[in-house]
């Protein structure tokens, strides 16, 4: 179902590109932006204390009396990490768009599996929150961890309040952090909406030096507009608390608050050089995974 | 169904009819999921108070109209009824109202106190009354009392009227007619009727029909008072270390099972509890959690007829009291080879205080605690601290009495019998032989006739002013004083001018004696303090001259009987008395006669044929037409203030 759901030929062109060399188990196609041992040189940088003496230039320090070392590239692969919110506030699908949010969710997640393991790079699962079967997949390549991580998403049911129970955001990141190695990509896709305080610190806080991290916000549209009319009563999916307003006169408070919340988690995210993507569940998935490839290209 | 019946659903039909519009209109909205509904704000508040303000304000105005309306419709059918009295061919009449002020009358009736009804019935029949009619007021509240006696002054009796304030007391119904009849009966007027405002329980159900046989017709104006519930109280709450006691008891054949009797500290902590067994008098036992002696309340839970009942003031128990004997059981029990005399003769009268001989009158009147009154039987003087003692002990309401005998008169240096005596006494022969039954007063003078030959060869004698200090209440034969008493403090002493051995005199053989020890011993228990009493029987404190007294209600009027402060506690509860700077507590429980609310049989002729009767209808319609005005006028004040919507077109507007 979630293949059928996956438009490969728009995103099959695209390959999956590293921009900064991980430090990987396999050999792969990427170029790693780690400069050290290797066997391609990538030219000189001053000499600081602490580097490996077997890389000083003897020759730059006979000839001009400074202190080099030589680098090189390395070649190696990326893995991908995917994080999928399956909170049950993931589970809500309104009336004018094609699916649930964790629907969306996992077919951006599959199509990015999809083209990791066509890349030839390993790909993780990891869940936040999930009512069944939300056990993490562990990092692998080929295309049998392709099929695991589609069943996975298939067997997994939203569920689960990560606003009460903040051990379910640590949880799904230590699992993550464990396996994101150096030069690993780490793609999260949630809502962002009823995450514990502090969760968009401790998201950012997974794009670390050497590790690119993607957070894509998944919204459903009848999130992004407020298209409510007259006076309704709204139940929320974590929390259990019921709102009765007026939509008329809540409609440009509630946007204004679901910027800010949305700001907030961009700029934690950004200024640690993580990149923030918005999503609605009724536009093409495509469109999405292309901008994922482009943000880690 | 009759037609004031299916107009009555029809106005309910127009009033309801708009609340159910309002709330089809207002109806919920239905509930949806939204995942981040915790980022969407409630509607402003503003906005709701003012919709909701401002509807239902002219939903309320619409349905004051509309009930007016239907008023206004009916008013042909209205009948405000009200009590009136007949006159007989236009003359004055005296009327005596018998206004029940008793506890029973804290029950309900009809939404209302029964006490307020009968207030409000009181009006009612002032109203009716006109110049030359003569109108007394009676309070049937035990005992019962002139509030007013009789006069043309109208006003007079409307002040006496609102004047009157609910008491606890139990009733004296017929007490109040013997009074109310004396009132009115001596009066010019021809036309004469006593009125009875009162539920009639008197505590006598199966008495004689009231209104039976007077001189005066007795017109009972509000039977629908006479209703029977169900009442219990809490009669007596004695605390001895933890446990408190309370006595619950109820009217015939009602109980107060599956109630509980709760002790409660000043904040309303529950301290503790225990529940009510069956049965009309039943006694609880309540363990508290400390010793502490703060104050602390017992409480019946659950409801019935009379709330104030339901509650008493916890008091320590102080057990019966005891009188102290101090004589030479030595001399005494050779004499007798048991007891001394003169306690056989106080186990002999069987009173209901303890006998409790001691050794010498003590030197610390906290020795004394307990005892109401001492009796020293031919003491040789006291100490300075026993005269110390002994005057702490007649502050403290003591009665003592003196036998004066050869010890008395040979008192060592430095010991005297101050405070009762200021002199020395003398131990002297006397060839008078007996007393003189003529000259005995009170309870002595049935058995005077006994001591007329008492076979004394000495007697005591006392100084002159000494002896005319004493009230005489026994002489001898040459007029000497036998048996005086006198007020000493707060106390009173009393003094006998032989010993009690059967050596010196045959007085302690002598009928006589026996009747003097039981006048002596009805003294001590008068002047022994009960700090719980029923609620309307009066206080007295004879000796003290300056009494104050607070009760629940603020504070006790003090009176005067014949010198002697007198506080007659009106309600239930913790009464606060001071007297000569002294506190007391006492504590003023119910009768448990008022707890029967049973009325009590009526004769026919009371039932008020020819003296009153309940009239008079009265046309209500240019007070509702003025009223149905004024609510028009605010209906329009309002939409006007609103300044948003047009005038109302329809149920949609509310």
């Amino acid at each position: 179902m979630i293949r059928r759901g996956i438009d490969w030929g728009e995103i099959a062109p695209l390959r999956l590109r590293a921009r900064e060399v991980a430090d990987g188990v396999y050999a792969g196609a990427h170029r790693s932006a780690r400069r050290g041992a290797g066997v391609e040189f990538g030219g000189y940088r001053e000499y600081v204390a602490g580097d490996d003496l077997r890389w000083l230039d003897r020759r730059s320090l006979l000839r001009h009396d400074r202190l080099v070392v030589r680098q090189f590239e390395t070649e190696t692969d990326r893995t991908l990490n995917l994080v999928l919110d399956a909170s049950a506030s993931m589970g809500f699908r309104g009336s004018d768009a094609p699916g649930a949010k964790f629907a969306f969710a996992s077919l951006v997640g599959a199509a990015l599996a999809r083209i990791a393991v066509a890349g030839g790079d390993p790909v993780g699962l990891a869940y936040l929150a999930g009512e069944a079967l939300a056990e993490p997949v562990g990092c692998r390549g080929g295309v049998e961890q392709f099929e695991r991580i589609v069943a996975s998403l298939e067997g997994v049911l939203p569920g689960g309040d990560a606003r009460t129970d903040p051990t379910l955001l640590d949880r799904a990141f230590q699992f993550t952090v464990r396996s994101a190695k150096r030069g690993s990509i780490v793609v999260v896709l949630s809502d962002l909406l009823d995450l514990p305080e502090g969760a968009a610190h401790r998201i950012a806080s997974l794009a670390q030096p050497g590790r690119v991290l993607v957070v894509i916000q998944t919204l459903d549209p009848s999130e992004a507009e407020f298209p409510f009319t007259g006076t309704v009563r709204l139940r929320a999916l974590e929390g259990g608390g019921v709102v009765e307003t007026n939509a008329e006169v809540a409609r440009d408070r509630y946007l204004d608050a679901l910027d800010r919340l949305t700001e907030s988690f961009r700029r934690a995210i950004t200024t640690r050089r993580g990149r923030f993507i918005k999503a609605r569940t009724d536009e093409p998935a495509v469109r999405v995974v292309r901008e994922v490839v482009k943000a880690i290209r | 169904m009759s037609f004031l019946t299916t107009l009555a659903l029809a106005v309910a039909l127009f009033v309801v009819a708009p609340y159910f519009a309002h709330r089809l209109r207002r109806r919920r909205a239905e509930e949806q999921p939204f995942a981040p509904a915790r980022l969407v704000d409630p509607a402003p508040p503003e906005v709701r108070r003012r919709a909701k303000l401002e509807d239902r304000a002219l939903f309320a105005v619409r349905v004051v109209a509309i009930v007016l309306l239907a008023v206004l419709g009916a008013t042909p059918l209205v009948r405000c009824s009200r009590l009136s009295l007949q006159r007989q061919g236009g003359a004055s009449f005296a009327m005596a109202l018998v206004v029940d002020d008793s506890m029973s009358m804290s029950a309900d009736a009809q939404g209302a106190p029964r006490f307020e009804r009968a207030r409000q019935a009181a009006r009612e029949l002032l109203a009716s009354s006109r110049e030359g009619d003569a109108v007394a007021v009676v309070l049937a509240g035990s005992p019962a009392r002139v509030a007013l006696a009789a006069t043309t002054d109208l006003s007079a009796v409307r002040a006496a009227i609102d004047s009157m304030s609910p008491s606890h007391r139990a009733t004296d119904l017929d007490g109040a007619l013997v009074l109310a009849t004396s009132l009115v009966s001596s009066l010019p007027q021809v036309d004469r009727r006593v009125v009875v405002l009162s539920d009639l329980a008197d505590g006598h159900p199966d008495g004689p029909p009231l209104g039976e046989g007077g001189a005066v017709p007795v017109w009972v104006a509000l039977p629908e008072l006479r209703a029977e519930r169900v009442d219990c109280a809490v009669v007596q709450a004695d605390r001895r270390g933890l446990r408190v006691r309370v006595s619950v008891s109820c009217g015939p054949g009602q109980s107060a099972l599956g109630r509980d009797v709760v002790v409660e500290d000043a904040k309303r902590k529950v301290l503790g509890r225990a529940a009510v067994g069956p049965g009309r008098a039943v006694e609880v036992t309540v363990l508290l959690p400390s010793a502490d002696a703060a104050p602390v309340d017992a409480r019946l839970s659950g409801a019935d007829a009379i709330a104030a009942d339901d509650e008493a003031p916890v008091v320590t128990e102080a057990g019966r009291g005891t009188i102290a004997v101090v004589v030479d059981s030595a001399d005494e029990a050779v004499a007798t080879g048991g007891a001394p005399v003169v306690e056989q003769a106080l186990a002999s009268l069987k009173l209901d205080l303890d006998v409790r001989p001691i050794p010498a009158f003590p030197d610390r009147v906290d020795d004394l605690a307990g005892d109401l009154g001492i009796l020293l039987d031919d003491p040789s003087g006291l100490t300075p601290e026993q005269r110390h003692a002994m005057s702490s002990f007649f502050d403290g309401r003591g009665v003592v009495m003196l036998a004066l005998g050869p010890r008395a008169a040979h008192a060592p240096l430095g010991a005297t019998l101050e405070p009762v005596l200021t002199h020395a006494v003398a131990w002297r022969e006397t060839t008078v032989s007996g007393a003189d039954p003529q000259s005995a007063s009170g309870l002595l003078a049935e058995s005077a006739a006994s001591v007329g030959d008492l076979g004394a060869s000495h007697r005591a004698g006392l100084a002159p002013e000494d002896a005319a200090a004493f009230e005489p209440l026994l002489r001898w034969a040459d007029g000497a004083t036998l048996v005086g008493r006198r007020a000493v403090g707060r106390g009173e002493a009393w003094v006998v001018g032989l010993p009690f051995s059967v050596e010196a005199s045959d007085l302690a053989l002598r009928p006589g004696f026996l009747a003097l020890l039981e006048a002596w011993t009805r003294t001590v228990r008068d002047r022994a303090v009960s700090k719980r009493s029923v609620v309307g029987v009066a206080w007295t404190f004879p000796g003290p001259r300056d009494v104050s007294a607070t009760g629940p209600t603020g504070a006790v009027p003090v009176s005067r009987d014949g010198g002697v402060p007198r506080v007659v506690p009106p309600v239930l509860g913790l009464y606060r008395i001071v007297v000569d700077g002294k506190v007391e507590e006492r504590v003023a429980a119910p009768d448990v006669r008022e707890l029967d609310l049973r009325p009590r049989p009526i004769a026919g002729r009371a039932a008020g044929h020819g003296v009153g009767e309940r009239r008079a209808a009265v046309d209500v319609s240019g007070y509702v037409s003025l009223l149905l005005l004024a609510v028009f006028a605010f209906e329009l004040m309002l939409r006007v203030a609103a300044g948003r919507r047009a005038a109302p077109t329809g149920w949609g507007a509310l």
